[in-house]
């Protein structure tokens, strides 16, 4: 990266979109990423931030069919994880395994253990539930929503429910609740549904247009936070869906994506168009009257924006915070370049 | 003891301690006493001559030690001389004595004498007195029987005079009622009181009735005298005095004279009224208020002369005083709720300060000045507050009123004016600048109504009434936090009007009616204009004025911690921005959900070989006019044309020269993608980053590139989410053609759009199964078939 940043780089060679933490690993930190090249062969990269943290080591490059939109690690089972691919006008989603000892093949070949391919239009994403072993797996396509049941040891996938959300409401994503699985928030067109897999019924809904990203904040229950096209990154608090509980400013161009950290509570990261990562703390005002609390200081003291990384080539799509080092996170811009940074710096002394 | 003394004044000191052992009672000197005692063994001299302890062998073994021959012959025809002298002086003592004893016997002897021959002389004077004495009681008891006789006489005639003064008493007293003497009346009919409570039953039954018949005229007349007022107040009080003697119950007439006072309270309140309605009924000011003033010093006398009168009725004429000066605060108060100019409530307040000076004059302990400061203090606070609230009002309903070009004032009901707002919007949509004229008018309400607002409370300063002048300092605060409070609460309405903030204060359906698209893109622009303005020009306006307003105030300008010009700066920098940030996504935001259908509607893997231009182009450029006919009525225009590469928010992208680019998309169908992108690469590499989101200013060209910019990122956005075939690649390279010379003229920032305009071309190429480009001259025909047919 250029000069300023302290953040530990790596190439892809294609064009890249999504980026995630092996959560399941956890003597390493490390992350998988997947190229989206139209024309050229595709490829998954298993990267190991080295003990110094000073560098990112190639761990494992496999070759992927088609090109990747969509990946999302196991989080129980650190050689496991699901993609979601489509090439011109055909479409997938599958779960692969790394192959054992692969570092001393020369080509390894990724095992495709199942095949999520009951959709029948684009599939948007896959989710595993995020807070511990689960035999389940949610795939999302423009109308459906897919429970699978997924049995590691014989290794295949079943549909055990799938629900559709509707013509109208065309899916664009989702986040599974950490703390309940079985809450499950979508992004739609026009609006964020509240699911319960129990019943497959959407229990609730947030009627707020143009939501592209959502992330539940995993130390706070009833934390929800979205990203937006326009109007920046809103914080929800699930039993008061009307307002918001706190407004940030997000990014100048669009919002892409916010995570929320698995370790500190009101620390937020979003990556955006603008080409830039930015670091917030968002303390959402706790009690019974968030709301008007936030009316009566509209001028805080505090900026919550700790930091924006802005040294990106391209629109930043990918972001992941590091599980084992939760200081740590990996960006990934469209140009296909990894960064790992550590926000320490940053982060407010206590 | 000095041995050199003695040969100095050796015998003048000698004789000087002779002397005084002669005269004193003990012969040993005192002084010299203990030391001779001591020293005379050890420190045997000379002078030891004349002490007691003198021990004369001593002495001579001294001087012959210690003298030669010649100085002991000398020695002793001294002595010698000095013994002669001695005994001279002795025997002139002796003669002295003696003759002062014999002159001492002789006249002892005279006075033994002269006694003898005087008691004889004593013996006859005794005999005398006693003669004296004994002729003075013969006289005295000769005359005893006529003193007897005229002191009976003179007692008879005294209780005669008592009688015939009774007998007198009712003629007396009607001609005292008729000469009005009424006080001689009340003197006598007092002496004759306990003459009338021991016989008035008796003998005296008929004076006593006549007398009292004539009392009861004294006390009618005298009641009277009190009541009147054209008596003197001194005769008034002495009548008050007069029936106090008579025992009259007075505290019967003290209620009803306090009755009468306040009676005329409640006449001089209810004409106060009338006056004040003719007032503002508009009968000229002068002839109204000399009356009241007039009625006014009536009141004042009336209450001087109660005082004068029943001096222990003080509390209750304080009370009253107070009452007065409260009644006519409360008035003027609820004149200052119907918002009145500062003129009135000078001259209320002029009115009342006379009154109240002259009440005090009458009754300087009532503290009635303090009293009135106090309210006049309330009352100002309350107008300064109260004109803010209103200025605040006027101006919001003011914009909104005039917005509407209905000239109604209701801004009670926000949501109402803005449907109307709304309504009307489309209405005069065809008139030529609505929104410039808004926006003058409503600048020109703002500054106007704070420089009225400043004016009126200057005139309070100005007029040199002592109640104000000791205000004028508080005043000058007042304004001030008046200005800082007013500012924030517009602060607070624009942010509501924009949508950018819930308020607390309404109503949930007002609340959500105002989010989304609802809120009215030109109204935020407006605002941002508007917060520009009062940011950069009324604040320091405002801020001049008061401070020449202050008149080099007891307190510095800077210091005041109620009105600070740079937080309420900052206030509505953050505020224009904000609002300016908001027209501009809200603006995108509608170019977005165009863009949105425009590219998830079609197959673009299926696409057919661009026939024209898609019309979304047009939605778009139209979009764009719309902004920028708003964006021309109200904003200047910039003053650098030129890009600004300070300020960056963000930045995206190497700038890759266009030929170079071009170079690509020839190549790209027989190069490897691979060695595309590590070119792409290796030119970011050299190239200088592209800042495309910069600051947003508050001008034209800043708003319209800004705008323009964000849609192309958003255009370039949706392209890289789809793949493309080669019609469809080259259907976006035709409508990104086409725009590239439609936004040509609008935007500022030409090298960032003309980048981005790439970039999205590129996007499309990347995503594109098989980029092959339209000829350059497939390209220039349909876009100026389009040009031709949107002319038409």
């Amino acid at each position: 990266m250029q000069g300023g940043s302290n953040g530990v780089g790596y190439g892809l060679k294609y064009q890249a979109r999504c980026i995630a933490d092996v959560k399941a690993d956890t003597d390493h930190t490390s992350f998988l990423t997947g190229t989206l090249s139209l024309k050229e062969e595709n490829e998954v990269h298993l990267i190991r931030l080295s003990s110094t943290g000073t560098e990112l080591i190639c761990e494992g490059l496999f070759s992927h069919p088609n090109e990747i939109w969509d990946l999302a690690s196991c989080p129980f089972d650190q050689r496991i994880f699901s993609t979601v691919f489509s090439s011109g006008e055909t479409y997938g989603a599958a779960i692969w395994q790394i192959p054992e000892l692969y570092g001393q093949l020369n080509s390894p070949q990724l095992e495709r253990i199942a095949s999520l391919d009951a959709h029948s239009s684009k599939i948007k994403c896959t989710l595993w539930w995020p807070t511990g072993r689960h035999d389940m797996l949610v795939s999302i396509d423009e109308q459906n929503l897919f429970l699978w049941s997924f049995d590691t040891s014989k290794k295949n996938a079943q549909v055990q429910s799938q629900e559709s959300a509707g013509v109208l409401h065309s899916l664009s994503g989702g986040a599974w609740d950490p703390h309940d699985y079985n809450a499950l928030a979508l992004t739609s067109e026009s609006s964020v549904q509240l699911w319960d897999l129990r019943t497959m019924k959407k229990t609730n809904s947030i009627d707020h247009p143009h939501v592209r990203n959502l992330d539940y904040n995993v130390k706070r229950k009833y934390m929800l936070v979205t990203a937006e096209d326009e109007s920046g990154i809103h914080i929800w608090d699930l039993r008061m869906l009307k307002f918001p509980v706190l407004d940030l400013p997000g990014h100048t161009h669009w919002t892409w994506t916010v995570k929320c950290n698995p370790e500190y509570e009101d620390l937020i990261l979003s990556a955006g168009t603008d080409s830039a990562v930015n670091l917030w703390l968002a303390s959402p005002p706790s009690g019974d009257k968030p709301t008007t609390e936030s009316f009566d200081s509209p001028y805080k003291p505090v900026d919550p924006l700790l930091n924006s990384y802005s040294d990106y080539e391209d629109s930043v799509y990918g972001l992941a915070w590091s599980c084992r080092e939760p200081w740590i996170f990996a960006s990934l811009s469209y140009d296909g370049r990894v960064v790992v940074e550590s926000t320490k710096p940053h982060l407010p002394r206590k | 003891m000095g041995v050199d003394d003695v040969p100095l004044d050796d015998k003048a000191k000698r004789m000087r301690d002779l002397l005084s052992s002669f005269y004193s009672p003990d012969p040993t000197s005192p002084s010299r006493t203990p030391n001779n005692n001591t020293t005379s063994s050890r420190f045997a001299t000379l002078d030891t001559i004349n002490t007691t302890t003198f021990d004369a062998d001593q002495y001579m073994n001294l001087l012959v030690q210690k003298s030669n021959l010649e100085g002991l012959l000398q020695r002793h025809v001294d002595m010698a001389a000095e013994i002669k002298n001695l005994d001279t002086d002795l025997q002139m003592l002796v003669y002295e004595n003696y003759n002062k004893f014999v002159s001492a016997t002789d006249a002892i002897k005279r006075m033994k004498n002269n006694i003898v021959s005087m008691e004889t002389n004593m013996e006859q004077l005794l005999e005398k007195i006693m003669s004296v004495q004994s002729r003075s009681d013969g006289v005295n008891t000769s005359l005893f029987e006529k003193r007897e006789h005229i002191e009976k006489l003179h007692r008879t005639r005294n209780l005669l005079r008592k009688v015939q003064f009774i007998y007198d008493l009712p003629a007396r007293l009607a001609k005292c009622i008729k000469s009005e003497a009424y006080a001689d009346a009340v003197k006598y009919y007092i002496g004759a009181m306990p003459i009338f409570k021991i016989y008035g039953d008796s003998s005296f039954q008929d004076c006593k009735r006549a007398s009292e018949e004539a009392v009861a005229t004294i006390i009618k007349a005298l009641q009277g005298k009190v009541f009147s007022d054209s008596e003197s107040i001194q005769a008034r009080a002495e009548a008050v005095m007069l029936l106090k003697q008579l025992d009259f119950p007075v505290n019967n007439l003290k209620v009803q004279l306090f009755e009468k006072l306040e009676q005329f309270l409640v006449d001089l309140h209810l004409e106060s009224k009338e006056i004040r309605s003719s007032d503002l009924g508009g009968i000229p000011v002068s002839t109204s208020s000399s009356a009241h003033e007039a009625s006014i010093r009536e009141f004042a006398e009336a209450v001087r002369a109660y005082r004068v009168i029943f001096p222990d009725s003080e509390q209750q004429l304080f009370r009253l005083a107070k009452d007065l000066a409260a009644k006519r605060f409360e008035a003027t108060k609820q004149q200052i709720k119907k918002q009145l100019s500062s003129a009135d409530l000078v001259a209320m307040l002029r009115v009342i300060w006379t009154d109240v000076l002259l009440m005090d004059e009458v009754l300087p302990e009532a503290g009635i000045r303090d009293f009135t400061f106090e309210a006049a203090h309330d009352a100002i606070k309350q107008y300064v507050a109260g004109r803010f609230s209103h200025l605040l009002l006027d101006i919001s309903g003011f914009r909104f009123t005039r917005y509407n070009g209905i000239s109604k004032k209701d801004v009670k009901n926000t949501k109402s004016t803005l449907v109307k707002v709304h309504d009307n919007q489309k209405g005069i949509i065809e008139e030529e600048c609505p929104l410039q004229a808004a926006l003058e008018t409503s600048k020109k309400a703002l500054v106007q109504g704070s420089m009225d607002a400043l004016l009126d409370t200057r005139r309070l300063l100005d007029e040199n009434l002592e109640v104000l002048s000791t205000l004028t300092d508080l005043i000058i605060e007042w304004v001030r936090e008046g200005f800082q409070d007013f500012f924030r609460k517009l602060n607070d309405q624009f942010l509501v009007l924009s949508g950018k903030k819930y308020s607390a204060n309404q109503d949930l359906t007002f609340g959500e009616g105002m989010q989304g698209d609802k809120v009215l893109p030109d109204l935020v622009l407006l605002l941002a204009q508007l917060s520009v303005f009062i940011e950069q020009n009324a604040i320091t306006r405002i801020t001049e004025e008061i401070s020449s307003f202050s008149r080099g105030g007891t307190r510095g300008f800077e210091n005041s911690p109620a009105f600070i010009p740079a937080e309420i700066c900052r206030i509505f920098r953050s505020a224009g921005e904000e609002l300016l940030q908001h027209y501009i996504s809200l603006k995108t935001q509608k170019i977005l959900i165009v863009l949105k259908k425009r590219f998830t509607t079609p197959n673009w893997v299926r696409h057919k070989e661009p026939r024209e231009v898609h019309m979304f182009v047009d939605l778009l450029l139209q979009e764009l006019d719309t902004i920028l006919n708003e964006v021309k009525q109200i904003l200047p225009e910039g003053l650098h044309p030129k890009h600004r590469r300070t300020d960056s928010n963000g930045s995206t992208n190497s700038s890759r020269s266009n030929p170079l680019r071009d170079d690509r998309l020839v190549r790209s169908n027989t190069q490897k993608a691979r060695s595309q992108l590590l070119e792409s690469h290796l030119a970011k590499l050299f190239k200088q980053k592209m800042e495309i989101f910069t600051k947003v200013e508050h001008t034209q060209e800043s708003v319209i590139t800004m705008i323009i910019k964000l849609f192309l990122k958003s255009l370039q956005e949706f392209v890289r989410l789809q793949t493309f075939n080669r019609s469809g690649f080259q259907q976006i390279q035709l409508d990104i053609h086409f725009l590239k010379t439609s936004l040509k003229d609008t935007a500022e920032d030409e090298a960032a759009v003309d980048f981005l305009l790439d970039e999205v071309i590129v996007a499309a190429a990347e995503r594109c199964l098989d980029p092959i480009p339209l000829e350059p001259a497939i390209l220039d025909r349909l876009t100026q078939a389009k040009l031709a047919k949107n002319s038409e």
